[in-house]
């Protein structure tokens, strides 16, 4: 089987999809446990005041919305890490692009409901708007091809790869 | 070799960590001194730890949800017991065709004491006057003959507007852009947020505001 070159157009994206997404990951949950603020606030201030977030767009039970918001910003941190580093990455990056696809459905869903809601994605008061919904289209995409061309790319052999020996 | 992709993963993490760690250098949020509270559109007591600001606007169905779920219960369990300072912020947005109006006459009952039964009145019956505009006929259901007059005497000065206006600019230094939108403020900390709050979350993060020692 032929190897895959190093600088093909699927190798390029799936290395962009991970500094994008991994940076936006991380940072979007440290923005949620910090909430952007000086002093930061404590913990449980910061990840309650997420759960307000979460309950507006009224997809949610009390106790899932409660879930969702003591978890999703440390899942948001590791899995950006993971991303980065790499370990297992075809793992995290189905699991990346499965949330986006999540969060992409809960923008959509609010938008056409015409909710005057905060779209919560970096903890700021940052209203859910058209340009909000192309932003996590957009990111979506990304997610899917990123996904979509690491598992196209792993069925080649790594251009870095030592040839095996006959 | 697949170890240099983890090695220059591993590289490229430690240079966004430390750029997430370095960009959030946000300004410090420390809520001033709370001007211009009109003391008939604010409940509970001043020295209370939490203070909420909620900005709203009578045509918004939002805020008549916010008014008839969650702030009821918010009355009874902090505002009452003095946990929770309560201040009522008129914004009404331009896009509303009433909704400055029926602003001019809740603010004129609560002058003579009966904002509470005016505001719920523009709220239960918002779907009917934001049809046909007929604020006027909607608070007087809900007044005596005598109230009325005085109420129609203030809604016909300025002072009121003024005081509409007043919270409006207050309203825009926050960034409110939307209704209803609610500003915490504890601790010399202020945590803006707009929607509608399920009772239980607010509660949830009432809670968390203090506790905080």
């Amino acid at each position: 089987m032929m190897p895959s070159s190093p600088l093909n157009l699927r190798r390029a994206i799936i290395w962009i999809g991970r500094l994008v997404l991994a940076g936006i990951f991380i940072y979007a949950g440290y923005a949620k446990l910090t909430m952007g603020m000086r002093p930061r606030p404590p913990l449980g201030v910061a990840l309650s005041f997420f759960a307000l977030q979460v309950d507006s767009y009224r997809i949610l039970p009390s106790w899932g919305v409660k879930w969702v918001a003591h978890t999703l910003p440390f899942a948001e941190i590791g899995l950006g890490l993971l991303l980065l580093i790499g370990w297992r990455f075809r793992i995290w990056a189905t699991l990346v692009t499965l949330i986006m696809l999540g969060f992409f459905a809960a923008v959509v869903r609010s938008y056409a409901l015409g909710m005057q809601i905060n779209c919560g994605c970096f903890a700021t008061p940052e209203p859910l708007t058209i340009k909000t919904v192309m932003r996590d289209g957009a990111l979506v995409a990304l997610a899917l091809l990123m996904t979509i061309f690491a598992f196209i790319e792993a069925r080649r052999p790594h251009p870095w790869t030592a040839p095996e020996k006959a | 070799m697949k170890h240099r992709g983890i090695l220059a993963g591993a590289v490229l993490l430690s240079v966004v960590v430390a750029f997430a760690v370095l960009s959030t250098e946000a300004a410090s949020q420390y809520s001033p001194d709370i001007p211009d509270v009109d003391p008939h559109k604010a409940f509970g007591s001043k020295n209370a730890p939490v203070t909420m600001e909620v900005f709203s606007d009578f045509q918004c169905p939002a805020c008549k949800t916010l008014f008839t779920t969650t702030n009821r219960r918010l009355m009874e369990d902090y505002v009452s017991s003095g946990k929770v300072y309560l201040i009522h912020r008129d914004f009404p947005l331009p896009m509303h065709a009433h909704s400055r109006v029926a602003a001019r006459y809740a603010r004129a009952a609560a002058q003579l004491g009966k904002g509470e039964s005016v505001e719920q009145a523009l709220f239960q019956n918002q779907e009917k006057w934001e049809q046909n505009g007929d604020v006027d006929g909607t608070v007087a259901a809900v007044l005596s003959a005598a109230e009325m007059t005085k109420v129609r005497a203030l809604v016909k000065g300025n002072s009121l507007d003024t005081a509409i206006d007043k919270d409006y600019a207050l309203g825009q230094t926050y960034r409110v852009n939307q209704t209803p939108t609610t500003v915490f403020h504890c601790k010399g900390q202020i945590y803006p947020y707009s929607g509608v709050m399920t009772y239980d979350i607010l509660k949830q993060f009432l809670e968390q505001l203090l506790a905080q020692k």
